[in-house]
């Protein structure tokens, strides 16, 4: 079977799997997601390079692929960094994600083959958490404007939901340099007046800007009945940190909104699909998030091994949608997995303190900049 | 200083009872394992003898004498140490024992001395034992625990603060000090090792190096401004990178049985099986090797050198270089601030690389957790900070 004919009978599979989730079929059996993560995984040890001669230290090939899909390898997040890893050309990639640099070492790129697996992904899974109520909305974006970069995620990502889901005036106010607070102000003055409900999408920082900016400026709003904000990204490699509980209160009161139209999405940009808090359980402390059938998540120990349900580990993620490049993806991020597949992220708070005279990374690079 | 002297050999003992229960409630707060702190104490008291305490007093304030009255001093006038005044001494959380040598210090300087203690109370089962020996002592010094800043000692009240801890700590402690005080700061710090080729020359050779810096990787986890963060092999040597990397594996191994690794939290686990996957990512893609047995420790050979240490517990990165001006880039490239430097191989070169690294302390593998009490750890003093100089000329 040709790269063309195996890579297209998988985009279909997958695709069928969401457009059958979205018509309102069960979830995939543990059965069906580990046959179809399993054969993914055989056909990227065939073709993603890098990935073969990983797996293969693993023991893995082609014609021997894992036998379940928790035993798929999990390549580093570091990987997209430091090799191409797709299954295709990529200079044919319908999309390319820039990945965020680290200390002394530059950012990454995930190349796709193909824009719909990511677009059916996140419209489907957006669809199902955040716009439960089938709500079109003026989307108000505190992220990067995909027209200026074309390469963040999360810009790309509020984009296609905005053309698709949203009412045609969509703004966006953050530019390279920086927050464009009176856009924004004007924008939800704008919204506020004609009575129709936004979609405020934001990294957790810009959050934390902008009320920050309401405060000093004496600002704050009642957003029109169904508007809701989209929180993401937390407060990576940032000096200033607040709760997400206090920041959830700020969020409320300021723009005049329930705490339960606060959802949080986590995705990373290693992956094609996202976790949402689950909207049945937006009053838990904490939330819950909640992912598409397709994307599954194992907490590990330090060894690797799957820890218990409810334990707190590293967490792996199998995406089913990363079909073109890695489809298990292992990360820093601290959570528990439980055994209906919700995970609660745990925080950096909950880590250990520096011990003594002693020295980590982020004092390092305290000591670096 | 006798009487301290005694009551540190008194410590040396095992089986001295306020030790047995010290080293319980050390182990219960840091999470480290009993020989580990069997170790911490053992390198502690026992270099805290009355010699050493002697030597390094003469060494810097000319003669004990100086602490009892003027003592004449050829060419100069003569001289009186007198004590500073009140010292504080706010240790960090979870080391061991670092309050130790300045106390010692301090009340040889016959400074009254009030020690933030942590919640196992070593400092003050200490204290004890010395007031004991000499019951003055016990009004001299005073070791409590306090947390968080409401119940917090007024130090501006001190006339001299030692403090060790992160830079947030230290400004702050730094603020909170008379602006005329004595600041003797002990902040965030890395050390290092370098094995030069001719150090590499035989198995055996190889074996006590690797013996060294297991031992100095492993214990405290990594985790003290002393541990090995990095280590250096030049290229070049009778024993290839590849072969010592096998020969520190077995040593890590065999250190792994004598100083057991102490739990790791989440954070840590996860950063750890981080590295481990980036490294087995990268040995895939054939570059370097992975050192890790099943006893906890992660050393990777052949490390980026782009990357600054990780400062993960367990975890070192073995840069092979060409020679010391690598070492000296890297050190420079991540702006390490170097305690201590280990070194294996005897070359001026390799001297003058230690000295440009700003190290304080150049010391052999394996003694890097072991400083003498004569040391001068952070490149400072060891009771020239507690007294007032006073010169005579009547």
């Amino acid at each position: 079977m040709s790269y063309a004919t195996e890579a297209g009978e998988l985009d279909r599979e997958i695709l069928g799997t969401i457009e059958r989730w979205r018509a309102g079929a069960r979830a995939l059996a543990d059965s069906e997601f580990g046959d179809l993560a399993r054969r993914i995984c055989a056909h990227q040890l065939r073709y993603n390079e890098p990935y073969g001669r990983y797996g293969a230290a693993f023991g893995y090939a082609p014609d021997q692929p894992p036998e379940t899909w928790q035993q798929i390898p999990a390549v580093p997040a570091q990987a997209y960094k430091e090799a191409i890893m797709a299954t295709f050309d990529p200079a044919r990639a319908a999309l390319t994600f820039e990945t965020s640099g680290t200390t002394g070492g530059a950012g990454g790129l995930h190349f796709m083959e193909t824009a719909e697996l990511y677009d059916r992904s996140l419209i489907a899974a957006f669809d199902r958490f955040v716009l439960g109520d089938g709500a079109r909305l003026r989307y108000l974006n505190l992220v990067p404007n995909p027209a200026e970069r074309p390469g963040s995620s999360l810009g790309y990502m509020m984009d296609r939901v905005a053309r698709e889901r949203g009412t045609g005036e969509t703004g966006w106010f953050v530019t390279a340099e920086s927050l464009l607070f009176d856009d924004f102000v004007a924008a939800v003055r704008s919204a506020v007046a004609a009575g129709e409900p936004v979609c405020v999408a934001a990294t957790a920082f810009a959050l934390v800007h902008v009320t920050d900016e309401m405060d000093a400026r004496g600002l704050s709003w009642a957003l029109p009945t169904g508007s809701r904000v989209m929180e993401t990204g937390g407060f990576k490699g940032r000096a200033r940190v607040v709760s997400r509980d206090e920041l959830y209160e700020r969020i409320a009161s300021r723009f005049g909104i329930a705490r339960e139209a606060v959802v949080a999405e986590y995705g990373m940009t290693e992956l094609a699909s996202q976790y949402y808090d689950d909207p049945l359980r937006l009053r838990d402390a904490p939330r819950r998030k909640v992912a598409p059938p397709w994307l599954r998540s194992r907490a590990v120990s330090a060894a690797g091994t799957t820890l218990p349900a409810g334990t707190v580990g590293a967490l792996v993620h199998v995406d089913l949608a990363n079909r073109s490049s890695c489809v298990a993806v292992a990360t820093e991020d601290l959570g528990a997995v439980y055994g209906d597949g919700s995970i609660v992220l745990v925080g950096r708070e909950a880590g250990a303190a520096l011990r003594g005279c002693s020295l980590d990374a982020e004092t390092l690079r305290g000591i670096a900049l | 200083m006798r009487a301290l002297a005694d009551a540190s050999e008194r410590w040396c003992d095992a089986d001295f009872p306020p030790r047995v229960r010290a080293q319980r409630a050390i182990c219960e707060r840091t999470g480290y394992s009993l020989p580990v702190v069997e170790y911490a104490l053992d390198a502690l008291f026992q270099s805290a003898s009355a010699a050493a305490l002697e030597a390094a007093i003469v060494d810097e304030i000319g003669s004990l004498s100086a602490l009892d009255g003027a003592v004449e001093r050829a060419g100069r006038p003569a001289l009186h140490a007198l004590p500073v005044g009140r010292v504080c001494v706010v240790s960090s959380r979870t080391t061991i024992g670092v309050a130790i040598p300045p106390l010692l210090f301090a009340l040889c300087a016959k400074c009254d001395v009030a020690v933030k203690d942590r919640e196992d109370h070593f400092v003050a089962a200490f204290l004890k034992t010395a007031a004991e020996e000499l019951e003055e002592l016990g009004t001299a010094a005073v070791a409590e625990a306090w947390s968080g800043e409401n119940d917090a000692r007024d130090l501006a009240a001190f006339d001299a603060v030692v403090a060790f801890g992160d830079d947030v700590s230290l400004r702050k402690i730094r603020s909170q000090a008379a602006p005329r005080a004595r600041f003797v700061a002990f902040g965030p710090a890395a050390s290092i090792g370098y094995v030069a080729r001719e150090a590499l020359a035989d198995a055996a050779a190889c074996t006590r190096i690797a013996a060294g810096a297991a031992r100095d990787m492993l214990l405290y986890d990594g985790e003290g401004c002393l541990s090995l963060h990095a280590l250096f092999l030049e290229r070049g040597g009778a024993i290839a990178p590849a072969v010592f990397g096998e020969i520190f594996r077995t040593a890590l191994d065999r250190a792994s049985v004598e100083f057991p690794p102490g739990p790791l939290d989440a954070r840590a686990q996860a950063r750890v099986a981080n590295a481990r996957n980036v490294a087995a990512f990268r040995v895939s893609e054939g570059r370097g090797a992975v050192i890790g047995g099943s006893a906890g420790y992660l050393a990777l050979l052949d490390a980026p050198p782009s990357e600054p240490p990780s400062f993960l517990p367990r975890v070192v990165a073995i840069h092979c270089v060409d020679g010391p001006a690598d070492a000296l880039a890297y050190v420079r490239a991540h702006r390490l601030p170097i305690e201590a430097i280990a070194l294996a191989g005897n070359r001026d070169d390799v001297d003058a690389m230690a000295l440009e690294t700003g190290a304080s302390r150049i010391a052999r593998f394996g003694e890097l957790q072991r400083p003498p009490l004569g040391g001068n750890h952070g490149a400072r003093p060891r009771i020239a900070e507690f007294v007032r100089w006073v010169t005579s000329e009547a």
